[in-house]
């Protein structure tokens, strides 16, 4: 492997943790939005709209935090991963079934003005996404990172 | 062999075994810190987990001394026109904002009146209030205030006058939206006047009901506007004659 895939892999983790934590920090001042961005789409008993709307900024910006500190970069990327997997399978629901939304992705989100939906660019943003954080628990190994863990692998690398 | 050779190869012997073990101790060593840190971590993922839900849960909660405005049917959200024993139901989930209510509005508006006039429906207006921007200075949820007011002190069908009245004068999306003031006089054309009334619409009284009555649409499956149910069933054809042929269907 090349000296250039540790420096990738810090790329994607800087990425990926820069989406994710900004994602979840948007979501945060404004709960009321966020119930009713979860609420829109339609998939989740009203018992758990509140937990998911309000859990899942924590989640995103654990998962993103340990991607830029370069902390348990596998797990997190794996975490990456199952998160932008059910994204995926959300925005393309609601597409599928014709809901006017926004997908709430950077706060916001809820019912918009027919016309007004972006599915096709929310969808291949998070696949995009996805692919990166395979990608990344595949080579976890990168620079810049505080995980010991790493270390051992970008031994083996060199 | 000599002994001293012999005493060598076993000096050697048990210095590889040391190393060995201590290797051994430093793997299990960091095989525990990374354990305790994964579990200190989890433990710690939850509690704010938990803490940051119990936090907004709070946060989301109206306080149950929220205005409410006076003549809200069902839920609270709701305002009613027409005759209780009317044999069709027609709910509108519209925001003052939505240019395709005020489409509605134009083409479907003065059937929806006829038909209360008649008898023959009664009408639920569920208010909404979802294109806040900062260039209208939150119009949706100030116009939807305003029709609160009105109907908190004139009834709801001066709601009704004071909704046809909005959307006849709807300001351009995008625009700054109506002013307090214009929102105002709106309301005493709809019968609605007097200091209080200046006060409540200046001073947005009912913002926390504004805000449960986008929550109560979005509990009830809205997702766009306008929406409009017959009898409960969402209505396609927006037009005179697809309200019409529906009131009628519904009325078989």
């Amino acid at each position: 492997m090349s000296t250039l895939g540790p420096w990738a892999a810090t790329t994607a983790r800087l990425l990926l943790g820069g989406v994710l934590v900004a994602a979840g920090a948007v979501k945060l001042p404004d709960p009321a939005a966020a119930e009713r961005a979860v609420r829109a789409y339609r998939l989740l008993p009203e018992a758990l709209v509140g937990p998911v709307a309000f859990g899942l900024p924590v989640v995103e910006i654990a998962v993103g935090l340990a991607l830029l500190a370069g902390v348990a970069v596998r797990g997190a990327a794996l975490a990456s991963a199952a998160l932008m997997a059910v994204f995926v399978t959300a925005v393309g629901s609601a597409w599928a079934r014709g809901l006017q939304i926004d997908c709430g992705c950077f706060g916001g989100g809820g019912q918009v003005a027919p016309g007004q939906t972006a599915y096709p660019g929310e969808v291949a943003r998070d696949v995009g996404l996805l692919l990166v954080s395979l990608a990344l628990a595949r080579w976890p190994a990168s620079r810049l990172a505080l995980g010991g863990r790493a270390e051992t692998e970008l031994a083996d690398v060199r | 062999m000599s002994g001293e050779t012999k005493r060598e190869a076993a000096r050697q012997r048990i210095a590889a075994k040391r190393a060995a073990e201590a290797a051994a101790a430093a793997a299990a060593a960091r095989r525990r810190r990374t354990v305790v840190g994964g579990v200190v971590a989890a433990v710690l993922l939850v509690v704010v987990l938990v803490v940051v839900v119990a936090v907004q849960t709070h946060r989301t909660s109206t306080s149950a001394d929220a205005a409410a405005p006076a003549g809200t049917s069902g839920n609270g959200y709701v305002f009613t026109v027409g005759r209780a024993d009317a044999p069709v139901t027609v709910d509108l989930y519209e925001d003052f904002q939505c240019p395709n209510c005020k489409a509605l509005e134009d083409s479907t508006g003065s059937t929806i009146d006829d038909l209360v006039t008649a008898g023959t429906a009664q009408v639920r207006y569920h208010g909404m209030a979802f294109l806040d921007t900062d260039a209208n200075d939150d119009y949706s949820t100030r116009a939807l205030n305003a029709a609160a007011v009105v109907a908190d002190t004139a009834g709801t069908e001066a709601y009704q006058r004071f909704h046809d009245l909005l959307f006849a004068n709807q300001p351009a999306e995008g625009g700054s939206g109506l002013t307090d003031d214009q929102l105002v006089d709106y309301a005493a054309q709809a019968g609605a006047s007097g200091q209080t009334v200046t006060t409540d619409i200046d001073d947005l009284v009912f913002g926390e009901w504004v805000t449960g009555a986008e929550d109560q649409a979005s509990k009830d499956g809205v997702t766009g506007t306008p929406t409009v149910l017959v009898d409960g069933e969402k209505l396609t054809d927006l037009s005179p004659a697809g309200l019409t042929a529906a009131v009628s269907a519904a009325q078989q």
